[in-house]
């Protein structure tokens, strides 16, 4: 294949100079110069907050800069006022946040506005046209099914699958693997790929290094709202690259922070039997032990998520029994778990965990009304002097309780989620998917974190799409396929993501 | 560039559900321009008549807003909690049906069986909308059909005359120059602020209407929350309908009817989101009270009853846009 040299002074695509804008607040972006060219992919990195969406938002036209400019190539200056013109002139962008219409079916929503392009074509035929757009991502991926019944996954390759149906010379993609497994993250590289060799611009927003690497020829990184620097990927060594997002200290802890030594599992925390839901989960049977971080691996759809639920009585389970501390327990609901010291940090922050108009203390407490008001009156000075004190642990930033909660970027919220659940006193902990479009730093520290409460003796149960988290990070993984646990691996010390993936496709039935 | 383009806009309405944000906090602009509203209608009457200005009038609007404003109470904490109540007109009707019959028999019995009869009726919405799970919309609309089915039922569509007196100075009497039902609507939005500030119930509420999985999954009883603030508006219509029936001194069995539209105009002036999550029981009563001095002004002026009608349901349909407005856009 042809990789385009970076050097390589082609006439840029897009041309973005001195953009800056500021919310109530904060400054988001200082003077940012960032271009694209033709046949290019062009990574931006950055920790949370750094600017990364709001530069996309601002070249979609969702909202305007404060100041700089931004020119295309044969169009020259323009101010880009909303999406519609950003479309018309050939700009796509696959958002971080998929917004897609939960009632409409997958096809409706990918060729969601473009009905004039297809005139009065039959159902038939514009699903025929979704399901080849959807064949390199998701093949199984059924174009009828409605998006409100989707999972986050799938929401995010109905996403991607709507912006390339759009077409457009410059594409940019807003951590569109966030929710992937490597599977379709996989399909989406070749399509990326495809793009770049017919002459489009791309732009690849990621926290992951490697991903970056895969399938990046420039990287730009952003640190508070400014570039940080510049470079051609592959001039760059993954720890110059880490120092640039993070800062040096970080860099050499990550280096030193190898594989933990496994840990001898302790006493029986959690012991499922037999667990089935009607056509999810079949004849689930696990044992968590105290002091264990055990990962699930598997593919999106595999049921990891739906598990995680049952045992935490948020959806309902038809068969089996759930063993917390060697006593049959009965979760019906969340509340239940709860009581029983289970703690479920969901995969879906912002609609799962958080109340995004609340302020930082009061989300805090929402797991914690016995502990904060036992007679129904809240103990304010009590909850605030807790959370600031987690504030302080857990390096939360801004170190204020009393902002909401939807201003603080996705890794200081999951520190907040787990605050909370410690807070409770929870001694088992289902982890979905925990960090989740977080940065290198900050996944570090809840990394820390999920360890540390390890070796406080708390059991753990962790989800994770991202095959290295997994290897990094846990004593046993469990992989899960079609609703069921195909394969439980006790020894972790020779496991491979080759391997893993084997398992969780079913190539390799047996160690 | 094309102008076809029409049908785009739906979807580019949802690319920009992330929408661009105004530096000014729109909640500033929202109570900024409810104040200046209110303003505006204190000086528009007090120019247009002579009579608006009086104190004899100002405190007539209190206490014509006061029952608006205890039903307006309940209101917003349901719709705090994301839902809506649309029977408590009926409520009103059939409470006061059952407490006017009862009251000449035995006094505490009136007025206990009213009470209960009403957390009944909010009862019944509650476990309907979150057991069942039925839509909040629905079923408040049929239970208000049937709460005043049931009210007509119960005397044949007759009102009842003759209201007890002691029941009449407690609850349209006054002390010291001010009217009962005013201190009691100044005493009920207090409290429920103080419930929505300082207990765990009150930011209960908050979630559930903020993010009902969310609190869900954080193991909140969300039934438990959801089924209670309709309770409570049950029983604050009770009250309202204590308060009718003392003015007027006869008890209808279509009192109260309209008054749910009144109430969500007034919990909406007020602050409260129709997308939920936000509220303020305080801001009910500034609701009310804008609502009251209208109608107080617009009837000095002699327009027309029927036109007042009107006059309401605009700026009730006004406060909602204005609500969607500032608050979708985010
Ligand atoms: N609508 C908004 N209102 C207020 N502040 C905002 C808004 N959108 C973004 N910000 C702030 O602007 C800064 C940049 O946010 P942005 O979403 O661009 O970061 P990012 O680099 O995409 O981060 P992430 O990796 O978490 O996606 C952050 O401090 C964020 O809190
Ligand atoms: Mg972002």
């Amino acid at each position: 294949m042809q990789i385009p040299n970076a050097e390589t002074p082609s006439k840029p695509l897009l041309q973005l100079r001195g953009i800056a804008k500021a919310f109530a607040g904060v400054q988001a972006l200082k003077g940012v110069d960032f271009d694209l060219r033709a046949g290019e992919v062009h990574a931006l990195m950055g920790e949370n907050g750094a600017g990364k969406s709001t530069l996309m938002k601002i070249l979609f036209g969702v909202q305007p800069p404060d100041s700089g400019t931004i020119e295309l190539d044969g169009v020259g200056e323009v101010a880009i006022d909303d999406p519609r013109h950003a479309l018309a002139l050939g700009i796509g962008l696959v958002s971080q946040e998929p917004s897609l219409v939960p009632q409409l079916d997958v096809a409706q929503n990918i060729f969601l506005g473009q009905t004039e392009a297809l005139g009065v074509v039959p159902r038939s035929q514009f699903q025929a046209r979704a399901r080849e757009i959807l064949k390199p991502l998701a093949p199984r991926l059924p174009v009828t099914a409605r998006v409100g019944s989707l999972g986050m996954a799938e929401r995010q390759v109905v996403e991607i699958a709507r912006t390339l149906a759009r077409g457009g010379k410059i594409i940019g993609f807003d951590e569109p693997t966030s929710s992937l497994t490597p599977a379709e993250r996989d399909g989406l590289f070749a399509l990326i790929r495809q793009l770049k060799s017919s002459g489009k611009g791309i732009i690849y927003i990621s926290h992951r290094i490697p991903e970056v690497y895969a399938i990046s020829d420039r990287v730009t990184v952003l640190r508070d709202g400014r570039v940080v620097a510049s470079r051609a990927t592959q001039e760059v060594s993954a720890d110059e690259l880490i120092n640039m997002i993070a800062g040096r200290r970080l860099a050499e802890e990550l280096q030193h922070s190898a594989k933990p030594v496994v840990r001898a599992g302790g006493t029986e925390a959690l012991r499922l039997e037999g667990i089935s839901a009607a056509g999810k989960l079949h004849d689930i049977n696990l044992t968590l032990r105290t002091g264990e971080i055990f990962g699930l691996a598997g593919l999106v759809g595999s049921g990891r998520t739906e598990l995680a639920r049952c045992i935490f009585g948020a959806d309902r389970k038809d068969a089996g029994s759930v063993y917390v501390n060697g006593k049959p327990l009965d979760l019906r609901q969340p509340a239940d778990a709860k009581a029983a010291g289970i703690a479920l940090i969901p995969e879906d922050r912002r609609k799962q965990a958080l109340v995004p108009n609340m302020d930082v203390e009061r989300n805090f407490g929402l797991a914690n009304f016995q502990q904060y008001s036992p007679s129904g009156f809240l103990r304010l000075k009590q909850r605030r002097q807790d959370i600031e004190r987690y504030i302080e642990e857990m390096a939360i930033r801004p170190r204020r309780a009393g902002v909401r909660i939807r201003n603080l970027s996705g890794g200081n919220q999951q520190k907040v989620v787990i605050a909370r659940w410690l807070q409770s006193g929870a001694r088992i902990f289902l982890f979905d998917e925990p960090t989740r479009g977080i940065d290198v730093g900050a996944k570090f520290e809840i990394h820390e974190l999920m360890r540390r409460l390890a070796k406080d003796g708390c059991a753990l149960l962790v989800i994770s799409s991202e095959l290295p988290e997994i290897l990094a990070l846990c004593d046993r993984v469990g992989v899960m396929r079609g609703g069921r646990l195909v394969q439980t691996i006790d020894d972790c010390s020779d496991l491979t993501e080759d391997l893993l993936m084997k398992y969780a496709s079913g190539e390799v039935t047996r160690s | 560039m094309t102008n076809d383009r029409v049908s785009q806009v739906a979807a580019d309405a949802q690319a920009s559900a992330a929408p661009r944000e105004k530096k000014v906090s729109l909640g500033w602009i929202r109570s900024a321009s409810v104040v200046a509203g209110v303003a505006l209608l204190f000086i528009v009457f007090s120019v247009l008549t002579s009579s608006f200005y009086a104190p004899s009038n100002l405190l007539d609007i209190l206490l014509q807003s006061s029952i608006n404003a205890m039903i307006a109470v309940g209101m917003t904490l349901v719709v705090m909690a994301r839902g809506i109540d649309l029977s408590v007109g009926s409520v009103v009707g059939l409470t006061s049906m059952i407490t006017a019959s009862l009251l000449p028999q035995n006094f505490l019995l009136g007025i206990v069986a009213g009470i209960v009869l009403g957390v009944l009726c909010g009862l019944i919405n509650g476990i309907l909308i979150a057991k069942l799970k039925l839509p909040d919309f629905i079923v408040t609309l049929g239970m208000l059909s049937i709460y005043r089915g049931a009210a007509l039922i119960f005397t044949d569509g007759k009102p009842i005359y003759g209201i007890d007196a002691t029941f009449r100075a407690i609850f349209a009497g006054d002390v010291g120059g001010i009217p009962t039902p005013v201190i009691l609507a100044l005493a009920i939005a207090l409290l429920a602020f103080l419930v929505v500030r300082y207990t765990a119930f009150g930011e209960q509420i908050i979630a559930v209407g903020g993010n009902e999985e969310a609190a869900r999954l954080a193991g909140i009883n969300i039934d438990r929350v959801k089924i209670c603030v309709y309770a409570i508006s049950g029983l604050l219509a009770t009250f309202a309908g204590f308060v009718l029936i003392g003015r007027i001194g006869a008890a209808e069995p279509i009192g109260g009817a309209g008054f749910e539209l009144q109430a969500i105009g007034a919990a909406v002036i007020g602050g409260a989101s129709l997308f939920g999550g936000e509220g303020n029981p305080l801001g009910a009563l500034v609701g009310a009270l804008t609502l009251g001095a209208m109608q107080n002004g617009l009837t000095l002026l002699n327009v027309p009853s029927f036109w007042q009608l009107v006059a309401t349901g605009v700026v009730v349909i006004v406060a909602v846009f204005a609500d969607q407005v500032t608050r979708k856009r985010r």
